[in-house]
Formats: C-alpha cells, structure tokens, sequence
C-alpha cells in the first residue's frame, strides 16, 4: 500500500498552471477594477443627482406650504377686516335706528 | 496582529496559481474549465483580500474555494468522468510531461472514474500532502466520512490499477 501511496503521490504532483495564467487573472482584476471604479462613480452621480432632486422636492413643498400658510392668514386677515367692516357698518345701523326711535318718541309726546 | 498582514496580490497568484490549477483540473478533468475556475477563483481572493489573515490563511481558502467551484462546475455540466477524461484527450491533450509518465497519466484517468467525494479526497490528500483533518476542514465535511472516502478511494483505485497496469507493475516489480 505504500508504494502504492507513494506512487499516487508521484502521480499527483502539482502541474504547473497554463503560461498565461497569471497574465490574464491580472488583465481580468485591472478590467474589473475599473469597471468598480466606474460604476462607483456613477453610483455617486446618481446619489447626488438623487440627493438634488429630493432636495428640489422637498423646497418645493415647503414652499407650497408657506404659500398655503400665506394664504390662509391672508383670508383669515381679510376676513377679520370684513367683520370688522360688518360690525362697523352694524354700529352704525344700530345708532341710526337708536336716534330714529328717540324723534319718533319726543313727535308721540308733543302730540 | 494578523490582520496587519498585507499581502501582495500578484505574489499570491505566482505562488499559489500551480495549486489552484492543479486542483480544478483533477477535479474537472477539463484544462480548459479548469484554468477559468482558477481565474475566478483568483478574481474571487481579490475580492476578499482584505479578510485574508496570513498565508496558510490564503492558502486554506484557495483550496477550500476551488474544490467548491470544481464541484459546482462538474454539477453544472452533469458529465460522467470518462467521458471528461475522452473530452480531455481529445480536447485539450496532455502535456508533454504527462506523456512521459503514462503511470502518472494512467493513474490520473482512473482517479477522475472515482465518485467526485472520494476523488477530492485523494488529490487534496496526495497532490497537497493534507492531513485527514485538514481535508475535513477543507471540504466542510465530517472527519470519518473523509476518512473512509480516503480509504474507499485508494482500495477502488488500487484494484483498478491492479487490473489496469498490471504490465506495469509487473515491469516495475
């Protein structure tokens, strides 16, 4: 059996690797390198170019809600003003009627 | 620490391209597979370089993913060994240095008929010179199981080289 043994390791000894081995595990290594780098790069464009949008959108609806925010303070100011006037307008209306009612009351006591 | 090691790749794959090629192709039984196997499994040591702790480090993980990629390809191609080894002569030939061991070619054929367990037990153990242990480690498989793979592998391949080259052992008696 040792024989035999030492025959298959005779048998098995390690072959050498095929000339241009090394050579293309290199080329190979250096495309795959770059191809990394690129893609790499490109994922950081797109990240940026993510970045930016999200950034675009974001100020876009924060705008629109300072605007609406705006806008509705601008109707509730406008509102008061229309109460306001309204009220006015009631005051007045109430003194008309008020001296109104007292000519009315002073002609029924000289009669 | 370990991990301050730092290896240099293209040292790596000058000193252990003869390993890994070696290993594919008496797995395989292909020259052709078996030299891409060895480029991804280079490509592959790259990548995971920077886990690499020492040289029997690398070494341990060269072997250990080349005898996986071996037997993923031969799972893929779901060809029986002889018909790799007519593909082999036909294909890819021998090299010069085989032909002038027809023992060694011989014994090689009849390795590459062995069930791919018993076959990758005996080149890990032959051709890398590993312990039963270290073979364990290396295919991720239990210690008796790899050991008798060895002992049912070499028995097999005795017997066939006993009906095979009995010329030759007659010569060599």
């Amino acid at each position: 059996m040792e024989e035999f043994e030492r025959e298959m390791r005779q048998a098995l000894e390690r072959r050498p690797a095929p000339p241009g081995l090394k050579r293309k595990v290199m080329a190979k290594r250096n495309r795959l390198h770059a191809e990394r780098l690129r893609g790499r790069r490109v994922l950081w464009q797109r990240l940026a170019a993510s970045v930016a949008l999200a950034a675009a959108v974001c100020s876009v609806l924060t705008w629109r809600e300072r605007e609406e925010e705006r806008k509705g303070e601008e109707a509730r100011r406008q509102v008061m003003i229309a109460l306001r006037i309204t009220g006015h307008a009631l005051n007045q209306m109430k003194t008309q009627l008020a001296g109104h009612g007292h000519a009315n009351q002073d002609r029924t006591d000289g009669e | 620490m370990a991990h301050d090691w730092q290896p240099d790749f293209e040292q790596l794959v000058d000193a252990h391209q003869s390993m890994v090629f070696s290993l594919a192709a008496r797995m395989t039984g292909d020259r052709g597979l078996a030299e891409e196997i060895a480029q991804d499994v280079f490509l592959e040591l790259d990548r995971h370089l920077g886990r690499m702790e020492s040289s029997p480090h690398v070494c341990f993980w060269l072997r250990r993913v080349t005898m996986s990629r071996s037997a993923d390809a031969l799972r893929r191609r779901r060809v029986r060994c002889t018909d790799l080894w007519i593909e082999i002569e036909e294909g890819h030939g021998v090299s010069g240095e085989e032909k002038e061991s027809p023992l060694g070619a011989r014994l090689e054929q009849m390795l590459a008929t062995l069930p791919e367990p018993q076959r990758a037990a005996l080149v890990l153990r032959y051709q890398e010179d590993l312990t039963p242990e270290e073979i364990a480690a290396t295919l991720d498989a239990p210690l008796a199981t790899v050991k008798s793979q060895l002992q049912r592998g070499l028995k097999l391949l005795r017997a066939k080289a006993q009906s095979q080259l009995r010329e030759f052992v007659r010569v060599k008696g």
